[in-house]
């Protein structure tokens, strides 16, 4: 798939994380632009979701320059507050607060952060969970969903702020099989709508079918890019090959 | 007749229920047997002393001292005033967010109950009378008018009753009795009135007017009592004013110095680390007593110790005392937050306050309901402890009863401490309700699954 790329949005030039004395990523240099689609694979410490982390600083990173939409990050309050509301994120684990319904959970963030009036933030987060296809549970608590649910609700709490570029950790991994295809449903939906997206996943169907790129991670560093034709049919790396022939054949 | 088949059928259910759970096999019915005998001898003396062999004259005839000590009779409205608006806020607060109305109503019944009986049947032991004195002194002559007890009969509650009963009833049920009957009525009321308006729960005007009602309570409890020395502040009176706002600062202060302890400056987890560790380090006893004498020796700091009232003192204590303690509990709470919900409340742009106050706070606190719960029956039973340091709380209160009035305390001693023990069960039962009905409505909310 692919789709009408823009402006540049989110530029990584030798970005290196440590922890301690493990080293997550090693110098990452990317450029993703409006409207693409990128999908991070590798093998589990690879450093993907450490490199999505980086984005909207869940992680400060140690070297290496960070630019999301011409704003680069910084120890700075004030852009980390205007880098988080500008990228969406969506856990493995969901991370939805369980104290709060459904329609709080979407609501809160524009409420608070961007001082959206109540009736204002209730009508998009209803119009938000019609688009992810569960309008009827507005009023419930996160506990009281399925786990497909859940990730779609995270998906609208996210969408909520009006995100510039949206990422995704592994946001299929904790469901059960049959619950994956309604969150993938929601992804592509979303991507077809011209949102940036940053995946992390095992889908290698979404990946296939959705991603206008592929990137795959090894060791902290990206080892292959490239459209994801090319990355299925013809990948140039041993490594990739290797990959992709372990987890395209059991 | 239709009426007889419910109960008949309720009887039915008892009768299988006790078959199926206390004698299903024969060493079971041994103990339910057993444990039925232990019950009717332990209650049958208990009862048996209550309405007969005990002496509540003594308890009878100053149960004003035991309330409110020597507050003065007169300006006795400047509490009720409080204790009507403070049960009204408080039991519309409940029916509003707890809203648990079955179980709350149970409680305030029981509590009414064995109150107002017990009570009114010791004013059967009283007479209340008006005198007259006439003082003379220099030529002048001064006229002292007043209402006085005198004790008509000493001995059981049953009695009086019984007294009563045979002259057709003359309840004596005026003065402070029909305004705490009022009281309860009142906090029945509020919390059925507060389930009303629960379906506006979420509207900021409400939260807005209930939060401004509580904020303004403590003000208002000050100036209610503008003109009237502390050293009338005793018995249940004193124990409550410290214990609620010692206990209300606590809760603030733990709260802060909790979230002091997951700081990023190092200098500010330092501090209340410290703080914690120092208060915590020494008995509430010696920090009492440690205000008491609290002089002028810090003079260099510019604060006159001295000048503070020894009662607003002792709050300060309660308080920081306090909240050392709610902030370990709390503490734990913050612990037992997953990570996910500081990631997911940073990712949607929260600042660190807004993160703490809608997404951390309220669930930690959640988590840890019934240990805050705990501390606050502990520190209303450490009002005890203000016998030590000279103030005339209700354990001093009785003492003194016991010993200014030696010709009709003789052998009361265990029945006036029996009161006080009563008083202090009543406010730790209450306590102990409310932490359960605001985990139980609080748990409404099932947990992520994770």
């Amino acid at each position: 798939m692919s789709h009408q790329l823009g402006e540049e949005i989110v530029r990584l030039e030798g970005v290196v994380k440590r922890f301690g004395d493990f080293t997550a990523l090693n110098g990452v240099d990317v450029t993703i632009r409006e409207r693409e689609v990128v999908v991070i694979i590798g093998p589990s410490g690879s450093g993907k979701s450490t490199l999505l982390r980086t984005i909207n600083q869940l992680e400060r990173h140690d070297e290496g320059r960070i630019v999301v939409d011409g704003t680069e990050l910084t120890d700075d309050a004030r852009t980390l507050t205007k880098i988080r509301t500008e990228t969406g994120m969506v856990f493995q684990s969901f991370n939805l607060f369980p104290h709060l319904t459904v329609l709080r959970n979407i609501t809160l963030a524009p409420q608070k952060v961007r001082h959206m009036p109540q009736r204002e933030a209730e009508d998009l987060a209803r119009s938000l969970l019609e688009r992810v296809g569960i309008p009827e549970q507005a009023e419930k608590f996160p506990g009281q969903l399925s786990g497909g649910q859940q990730q779609r609700v995270a998906i609208a709490r996210a969408l909520a702020m009006n995100p510039k570029v949206m990422m995704f950790d592994e946001p299929t991994s904790a469901l059960d099989p049959e619950m994956i295809n309604e969150v993938l449903r929601a992804m592509e939906e979303l991507s077809e709508s011209g949102m940036t997206m940053i995946c992390v996943t095992h889908e290698m169907g979404f990946a296939r079918n959705v991603a206008d790129r592929v990137i795959f991670m090894d060791e902290g560093e990206i080892v292959e890019i490239g459209t994801a034709e090319q990355f299925f049919n013809n990948p140039r790396r041993r490594r990739t090959k290797l990959f992709l022939d372990q987890i395209l054949t059991h | 007749m239709t009426r007889d088949i419910p109960v008949q059928i309720s009887i039915a259910r008892g009768l299988r229920w006790s078959r199926a759970n206390l004698f299903n096999s024969r060493v079971n019915s041994l103990l339910t047997i057993f444990a039925l005998l232990v019950a009717a001898v332990l209650g049958f003396v208990v009862l048996r002393f209550v309405l007969f062999d005990a002496n509540w004259g003594l308890v009878a005839i100053n149960r004003k001292l035991f309330f409110v000590g020597s507050y003065p009779a007169d300006e006795a409205f400047r509490i009720w005033i409080v204790v009507f608006l403070g049960a009204a806020l408080a039991s519309l607060t409940y029916g509003v967010w707890i809203g648990r109305l079955r179980s709350y109503l149970l409680t305030i019944a029981i509590v009414a109950v064995i109150i107002l009986t017990f009570g009114l049947g010791l004013e059967f032991q009283i007479r209340e009378f008006e005198f007259t004195n006439t003082i003379e002194s220099g030529g002048q002559t001064t006229v002292v008018t007043g209402i006085d007890r005198q004790l008509i009969q000493s001995g059981g509650w049953a009695p009086g009753w019984l007294y009563a009963l045979s002259f057709g009833l003359a309840v004596p049920f005026g003065g402070p009795w029909l305004l705490l009957a009022g009281v309860f009525a009142v906090l029945a009321a509020g919390a059925v009135v507060g389930r009303e308006l629960a379906r506006w729960r979420e509207s900021p005007i409400l939260r807005q007017a209930f939060g401004a009602a509580w904020v303004l309570l403590i003000p208002l409890v000050v100036v209610l009592q503008i003109g009237i020395s502390t050293l009338h502040w005793e018995s249940i009176l004193l124990d409550f004013l410290v214990f609620a706002i010692g206990g209300f600062f606590s809760f603030v202060i733990g709260l802060f110095l909790a979230l002091g302890r997951f700081s990023p400056y190092r200098a500010i987890r330092v501090a209340s680390i410290g703080y914690i560790e120092t208060v915590r380090a020494a008995p509430l006893l010696v920090w009492l007593l440690f205000a008491t004498f609290l002089q002028d020796e810090l003079g260099p700091l510019g604060v006159a110790f001295s000048s503070i009232d020894l009662v607003f003192r002792v709050m300060f204590v309660f308080a920081f005392f306090g909240g050392a303690y709610i902030a370990e509990v709390v503490r734990g709470g913050l612990q037992s937050i997953p990570r996910g919900q500081f990631e997911a409340s940073d990712a949607i742009g929260l600042n660190a306050t807004q993160k703490y106050a809608f997404i951390i706070l309220p669930q930690a606190i959640k988590a840890v309901i019934p240990a805050i719960i705990g501390r606050f029956i502990a520190l209303w039973k450490d009002t005890a402890l203000l016998a030590a340091i000279s103030l005339v709380n209700t354990l001093e209160k009785a003492k003194k009863v016991l010993a200014g009035q030696s010709d009709i305390a003789e052998g009361a001693f265990f029945e006036v401490y029996l009161i006080v023990a009563l008083i202090y069960w009543v406010v730790s039962y209450l306590l102990s309700r409310l932490g359960s009905a605001a985990e139980s409505r609080l748990g409404e909310n099932p947990r992520q699954t994770r």
